[in-house]
């Protein structure tokens, strides 16, 4: 305890210098811009931002990388109440009570609620990645081979199950592609080169840069524009409005402190994200609350609870990202391949060969929230600037960075090609209903999955057994069953009435 | 989705062709490598995983059709979004690599602004006004990125 103390001190005055404060501030300021643009996604901005910190010293690009993702899933919140359009994903939960708020009139006040909630959100997750992170870290040195492989199985199929709403089938195939992805290009065992189909460039597998960068950027662009224009509400300026609400915030305190964990347990489960620890704390909330009515007209709860959720699941998110390397959500997901640019190895021996960093990942996010909670008072008439900047001028420059950005790590114009292809194929899976996590989650764990099932074999000598009968192998193996038994509607339907049953049974009795 | 019953027996094809691959894919018996860790073991697992999931798929698109009509998907701009992914298409697939990025930065980024604002039904002066936003713009954008990316990261840019 002690010790966690003073490393997170250390870790402190590591990062408190003007140079690390500047880019937190206009990291961060980035960050909200990118959320609250509509069709700029997290994951995006993460992804672009990655490409421009190639050649920023390695505390300084990570912690900008954290600004972008914890300032582009509050910046959400501005679209969602003013456009009742979520700028990212992670903001769909925030339209049911933020914008009816605007239509009264108190949007400037549905902002600050918004921004208290979020800034408690991400301070609950950075109390719960200290306490867990090096846990987590230690439990993992236990997993071998077989356990990987089985994390690796799970991370898809629950990340597939959890984001492809009420077709689970879509996302195991979303993210079965993913994985098949991952199986272009020279394996991990013995360089045997996959799926090149003649190209050289395919030998070294495809990158996870341009991958995404087309995926979630490209895709967005055409999203975007294919959708109809979205009108702004304009925010009366009532007097006060825009203060923070630790009023609010203290009426509701079950609840931010409920949404806060809810939002980063969800951020634990691999490839699932924001977007569903939104959900899952504003369901949460609805049904605790005494309020219940008012969810959907303009409650401050509802507000508060899908704010807190989804800004806790990021610093949630980088707790496997950080200790299994395994992301716990998309923008995550980048996160580890920035790490790795930056000569950062994520996974279990992180706490013994960079101890310090989990500490210094949890300031960074501490900064990031100050810093989200400093401008999302003091700047929203700005934000609010930004969201009327017209899309047709807004795109192409966004298209630009898409394009440059993947060259600029290789400088190889076939990862403007991978992009592309990406991009296109990203927008039809869109279309076709096929969630995006677990195709990322796929492609980064395609690798891991891989080399585990046939180091595994190889260690059991062709055996199967193991990866049945060792511990942590059974429990993987019993949630994995759980996963798949739950996404079958007819076993859901069946054990909603048998638990009914028995609550019957119950009262009668 | 009633699309879905064209992709699932896409999916099928690509999942079995997949699956084939691995089959096929050399077993690096030379190299007297452990049996159990062909590099074709994972592929073929796939193959069966995407095939199996397509199956379902079908069969969950089929009984869904037949149990009632389907909620109808958001609709968009056909127009835009054919335009934008040829703007695009042009631009990363054709200019760039082909002409110096600042230039095929500039004609991107003018022409996606004038092909989306400019509206000749509203005049000479909208359309010289728009004309000058887009090139301003387009030149603007080049020379910010260009500069960027080849002095401050040091990108031999295409």
């Amino acid at each position: 305890m002690i010790e966690a103390f003073t490393r997170l001190f250390d870790a402190f005055a590591t990062l408190s210098t003007f140079e690390m404060v500047f880019h937190a501030a206009w990291a961060t300021l980035l960050g909200i811009a990118v959320g609250s643009l509509p069709g700029l996604t997290a994951t995006m901005g993460v992804a672009l931002l990655t490409t421009l910190t190639y050649s920023l010293p390695r505390e300084a690009a990570i912690l900008v990388l954290i600004c972008m993702y914890v300032g582009a899933i509050y910046g959400g919140s501005r679209s969602a109440i003013l456009l009742n359009i979520p700028g990212t994903p992670a903001s769909a939960a925030t339209t049911l009570d933020g914008f009816p708020l605007a239509k009264q009139g108190r949007a400037a006040y549905a902002m600050s609620v918004a921004t208290t909630g979020s800034t408690l959100g991400t301070l609950v997750g950075i109390v719960m990645l200290v306490a867990l992170a090096p846990a987590l870290s230690d439990l993992a040195l236990k997993f071998g081979s077989f356990e990987y492989f089985w994390l690796a199985v799970f991370g898809v199929l629950i990340s597939g199950q959890l984001t492809s709403g009420t077709t689970p089938v879509k996302g195991y195939i979303a993210g079965i592609l993913g994985l098949m992805v991952a199986m272009i290009g020279s394996e991990g065992l013995h360089a045997h080169v996959r799926f090149s189909f003649g190209f050289d460039q395919l030998n070294g597998g495809i990158g996870l840069i341009p991958a995404m960068v087309g995926a979630f950027g490209l895709a967005e662009v055409l999203m975007v524009m294919w959708q109809p224009k979205a009108q702004v509400v304009r925010s009366e300026r009532e007097k006060g409005a825009g203060l923070p609400r630790f009023m609010e915030a203290w009426k509701y305190r079950v609840t931010v402190l409920r949404s806060g964990i809810i939002g980063t347990i969800v951020g634990l489960i691999p490839g699932v994200g924001e977007d569903i620890g939104a959900w899952a704390s504003y369901a949460a909330a609805k049904r605790k609350s005494k309020e219940r009515d008012q969810f959907g007209k303009g409650s401050i709860e509802g507000l508060t609870a899908a704010e807190t959720g989804n800004s806790a699941v990021v610093p949630g998110a980088l707790i496997p990202a950080l200790t299994l390397a395994v992301p716990g959500s998309a923008p995550a997901a980048v996160l580890i391949a920035a790490l790795f640019i930056h000569g950062i190895r994520p996974g279990p021996m992180i706490m013994i060969e960079q101890p310090d960093f989990i500490y210094l990942v949890a300031v960074m996010l501490f900064f990031a929230t100050v810093a989200i909670f400093i401008f999302g008072i003091s700047l929203a008439p700005v934000f609010e600037f930004v969201l009327r900047v017209p899309r047709e001028r807004l795109m192409p420059v966004v298209f630009t960075l898409c394009v440059i950005g993947p060259y600029a790590l290789t400088q190889r114009i076939f990862d403007i090609w991978v992009m592309v292809f990406f991009g296109f194929l990203g927008f039809a899976l869109r279309r076709l209903g096929y969630p995006m996590p677990p195709l990322v989650l796929g492609i980064i764990l395609g690798d891991l999955l891989d080399k585990n099932l046939r180091r595994g074999l190889t260690l059991s000598d062709g055996d199967l057994s193991p990866f049945f009968t060792r511990p942590f192998s059974m429990v993987f193996v019993a949630l994995i069953v759980f996963t798949i038994m739950a996404g079958i509607p007819v076993v859901r339907r069946q054990v909603g009435r048998l638990s009914g049953a028995i609550a019957n049974m119950g009262r009668g009795t | 989705m009633r699309a879905d019953l064209y992709t699932a027996p896409a999916l099928f094809v690509l999942g079995a062709a997949m699956s084939y691959g691995g089959y096929t894919m050399d077993r690096l018996e030379i190299r007297q490598i452990h049996p159990a860790s062909i590099p074709g073991l994972l592929p073929m697992l796939l193959g069966a995983a995407l095939m199996l999931a397509s199956v379902v798929l079908f069969l969950q698109a089929r009984n869904a059709l037949a149990s009632g009509p389907q909620p109808e998907a958001d609709t968009g701009s056909t127009r835009d979004l054919v335009l934008t992914a040829l703007s695009c298409g042009v631009y990363a697939l054709l200019l760039v690599g082909n002409i110096p990025f600042p230039a095929a930065t500039a004609i991107f980024v003018a022409s996606f602004i004038l092909i989306f604002e400019a509206d000749p039904s509203r005049g000479k002066a909208h359309l010289a006004r728009i004309a000058a936003i887009a090139i301003v713009l387009g030149v603007a954008v080049a020379a910010a990125t260009s500069i960027l990316f080849r002095y401050a990261f040091l990108v031999r840019l295409p």
